[in-house]
């Protein structure tokens, strides 16, 4: 018999039989095939064995005093657990009614005297394939689930830690409503939202591909960027080229981030848009009535290479009550048990059917579920009111300096021209540069607007020669932007002249700004001399800067603008 | 087989050929399509009659197919796009990146 | 000795098995049924009496004692499943059969011993 000692691994095995001649012929079978054995007489013995020895597998005879197989069985099972010792019962039962309790007891095998030596090798074999088998099962599925907690553990703390970025935004503004999955950003969702310094809203619903950790390494980074950028009063464009620089080189070919981007100006009623891949988002008219697309015109983030990269952006007039509506693709690509997209139209309608704003987005939920016949969990929403620039109270600016050290009496000019100014905004270091300026923090959300608007009218009505005129409605509002795009790219002379002095003043001081184009100026007491109404959607910029300074003049047949601000002493 | 491609007699042009959905499911099957010739064709034909949709795996799968293929220099073909698929690669503007039809 | 009462290809198993506790085997086959001839004349109630022939079987039929083996397994049927009758005879076929294979077993001993 010694044959079979090779093929197996010696295990222990508790033999308990109550013929003595019957319980030293098996003892020794099983030893001589290469096992250690233990030996009882009664059920309570080999209970009491088990469970100082635990021996990996049991002979175990049906009938014996004190306390029978039955019962034995049962008992070594239960301080067994979940490991797999099996159980051979020795019997010459020959009724099935005795079978069928050994089998309810917990045997897993039976072997009938005359013992047959190689018979009870192939079942000891047998049964130790099934005991390592279980064995091997349970250690995967125990290390499964050690690895599945630790995997939920990781996202929790992943989670944390990109809540605490994510939230370092506006998304809790009073006029954003949103909704997304709690785990949305492991389906690669991502929603960002953030007030740049001129009180500007800059709001970020990107989708990466892939689920799980692959689509959510990208977006700590994307959001690094774009409230790095927002904060310091970056425009769309620049962010958007940088995000875009930045996961093309950090992501795998094959991974990208379609993402739609807003700039929303509630002081000057306008927003930007940029979309790349993400599915239409909406601007809703304040009364009901044709939702107007904002279609994606570029392709996803981190797709192309840096100078290939497209950053155009379109600009849209915006009303008071108006809202902007944007959704991930969960929403357009449910599909029913037909495999039927949801759709643009269904969606379409849907919007067109709302009338209280407040219950739009259980609305779009509610179509998705009967279409669907179930809820789905990785539905992004957003939903922006326009709002008076008044009732959104953006945060203080958070300086990093001690404020000891403000400069006081200085100046400051710089040029820039044409081939800087079709690729650089130079604000975000300009107004870096005011932040120096302790006295002026608390109006620095004013200064922001004023020089951005100052800025751009030199850029757009000076340099550009593009007339404020042709932004009377919407589609010569859209014109102006296309018009301003082709210019800027084609240009090839011209200057604005930028200079900052700044005085002290009896115990505060004052500001001085001025800007000078190389454009043709413009009448200014005649376009000053318009009303508010007039005016409209493009005069809302010289009243802005008059509104916010203490006091602005213009120059030179309109070319040179001069702002004032002025700050008391510190205390 | 959901994913077939074939070379043409001179060698010079690659067929692959996607059925069913076009999802993360066919990632290595289409890696494989054109991963192992000894020689990259000078053209790649991506045939999507039979595919039924696509999702935003597939487009990664197409951008992985042209960087193999010379990234910017490569000419990459996606034809016999219905009009479901076509959508999906309007939105994405792909049709910068590829030759659609 | 007659092939009627033990079966001689399971005893040289046997003793190749257990090499040199083989006469062991056989004494302790002795002293064990000795244990289970009381029981089944002690016996006090219907069980205990199945018990011991269910036992008494099982140890015969290893040591090759078939005819043994064979009058256990009648009066286990017998105690389980009646007729009750006649239940006297078959223990007394028993002890005879016992006493047969009983000295053959110890001629067996004798055998060995001498070896």
């Amino acid at each position: 018999m010694s044959q079979f000692a090779h093929d197996l691994e010696a295990l222990t095995v508790l033999i308990a039989e109550d013929g003595a001649a019957d319980r030293l012929l098996l003892a020794t079978i099983v030893r001589k095939q290469g096992h250690q054995v233990l030996t009882a007489e009664n059920g309570e013995q080999a209970v009491a064995l088990f469970a100082q020895q635990r021996p990996s597998l049991v002979l175990l005879d049906a009938l014996m005093p004190v306390m029978d197989g039955f019962e034995a069985a049962r008992q070594i099972k239960a301080l067994a657990g979940e490991a797999l010792v099996p159980i051979i019962f020795l019997t010459s039962l020959s009724e099935e009614h005795a079978l069928v309790r050994c089998l309810e007891a917990g045997g897993d095998d039976f072997l009938a005297k005359p013992y047959s030596p190689v018979i009870l090798a192939a079942k000891i074999k047998a049964m130790d394939r099934l005991r390592r088998l279980q064995a091997t099962v349970l250690e995967q599925r125990d290390q499964i689930a050690r690895h599945h907690n630790h995997l939920l553990n990781e996202q929790r703390v992943a989670k944390a830690v990109f809540d605490q970025v994510a939230h370092a935004g506006c998304l809790s503004a009073s006029n954003i409503r949103y909704l997304q999955s709690p785990y949305a950003l492991f389906n690669g969702d991502l929603l960002l939202a953030a007030f740049t310094p001129a009180g500007d809203m800059h709001v970020l619903l990107g989708d990466f591909t892939g689920h799980g950790l692959p689509a959510a390494v990208g977006a700590m980074p994307l959001a690094e960027v774009f409230y790095g950028m927002t904060a310091k009063g970056y425009g769309l464009a620049e962010t958007l080229r940088e995000m875009n620089a930045k996961l093309k080189r950090i992501l795998p070919v094959g991974m990208f981030c379609c993402a739609l981007l807003l700039n929303l100006s509630f002081q000057r009623r306008v927003v930007e848009v940029w979309n790349g891949g993400m599915p239409d988002g909406y601007l809703l008219p304040a009364g009901g009535g044709e939702p107007l697309p904002l279609i994606s015109r570029h392709l996803p983030l981190g797709v192309l290479a840096p100078e290939r990269f497209n950053d155009t952006t379109e600009v849209l007039p915006l009303a008071l009550g108006e809202r902007l509506f944007l959704l991930s693709d969960g929403v357009v690509d449910t599909s029913d048990e037909h495999d039927q997209l949801f759709g643009v139209e269904r969606l379409r309608r849907v919007l067109s059917a709302n009338r209280q704003p407040a219950l739009l987005f259980e609305e779009v939920l509610q179509a998705l579920e009967q279409f669907r016949g179930r809820s789905r969990d990785d539905v992004s929403l957003l939903d922006i009111e326009v709002v008076e620039p008044q009732v959104l109270s953006p945060p203080p600016v958070i300086y990093s300096d001690s404020g000891q050290s403000s400069p006081l009496d200085w100046s400051l000019q710089f040029e820039f021209r044409a081939e800087t100014l079709k690729r650089f905004n130079p604000l975000p270091y300009l107004l870096q540069l005011l932040q120096e300026i302790h006295g002026l923090r608390a109006q620095g959300g004013a200064l922001h607007s004023v020089l951005t608007e100052l800025y751009s009218n030199a850029l757009e009505h000076g340099v550009l020669g593009l007339d404020s005129a042709l932004k009377r409605d919407a589609q010569g509002f859209a014109a102006y932007y296309q018009v301003r795009n082709e210019r800027l790219q084609a240009l090839c002379d011209g200057f604005i002249r930028v200079s900052l002095r700044v005085e002290p003043d009896r115990q505060g001081g004052r500001l001085i700004i001025e800007v000078e184009d190389s454009g043709q100026g413009f009448n200014v007491s005649k376009v000053l001399a318009r009303s508010v109404s007039e005016q409209g959607l493009c005069g809302r910029g010289l009243n802005l800067v008059r509104r916010l300074s203490r006091r602005a003049e213009w120059a030179d047949e309109g070319r040179r603008a001069c702002v004032e601000f002025a700050w008391e002493a510190l205390a | 087989m959901a994913v077939v491609s074939e070379v043409s007699p001179d060698g010079k042009k690659l067929t692959i050929k996607v059925k069913g959905r076009f999802d993360f499911g066919k990632h290595q099957e289409f890696r494989e399509a054109y991963e192992r010739k000894p020689k990259m064709p000078d053209s790649v034909v991506v045939d999507l009659k039979e595919a039924t949709y696509l999702d935003s795996s597939a487009l990664g799968m197409l951008l992985l197919l042209r960087d193999h293929a010379g990234g910017d220099d490569s000419e990459i073909r996606v034809v016999n796009t219905s009009s479901d698929v076509r959508k999906i690669l309007a939105i994405s503007n792909f049709d910068k990146l590829f030759d659609i039809t | 000795m007659s092939d009627s009462h033990i079966d001689r290809e399971v005893l040289s198993d046997l003793q190749e098995v257990m090499e040199d506790g083989y006469l062991q085997l056989l004494e302790t086959f002795l002293e064990d049924s000795e244990k289970r001839l009381s029981q089944l004349h002690e016996a006090k109630s219907a069980d205990e009496l199945a018990h011991a022939a269910h036992s008494f079987k099982g140890s015969s039929s290893n040591m090759g004692a078939v005819a043994l083996a064979e009058l256990c397994r009648q009066l286990e049927d017998r105690v389980n499943q009646g007729p009750l009758q006649g239940i006297e005879d078959l223990i007394n076929q028993i002890d005879r059969e016992y006493s047969a294979v009983r000295a053959l077993y110890r001629a067996e001993c004798q055998r060995v011993s001498s070896e």
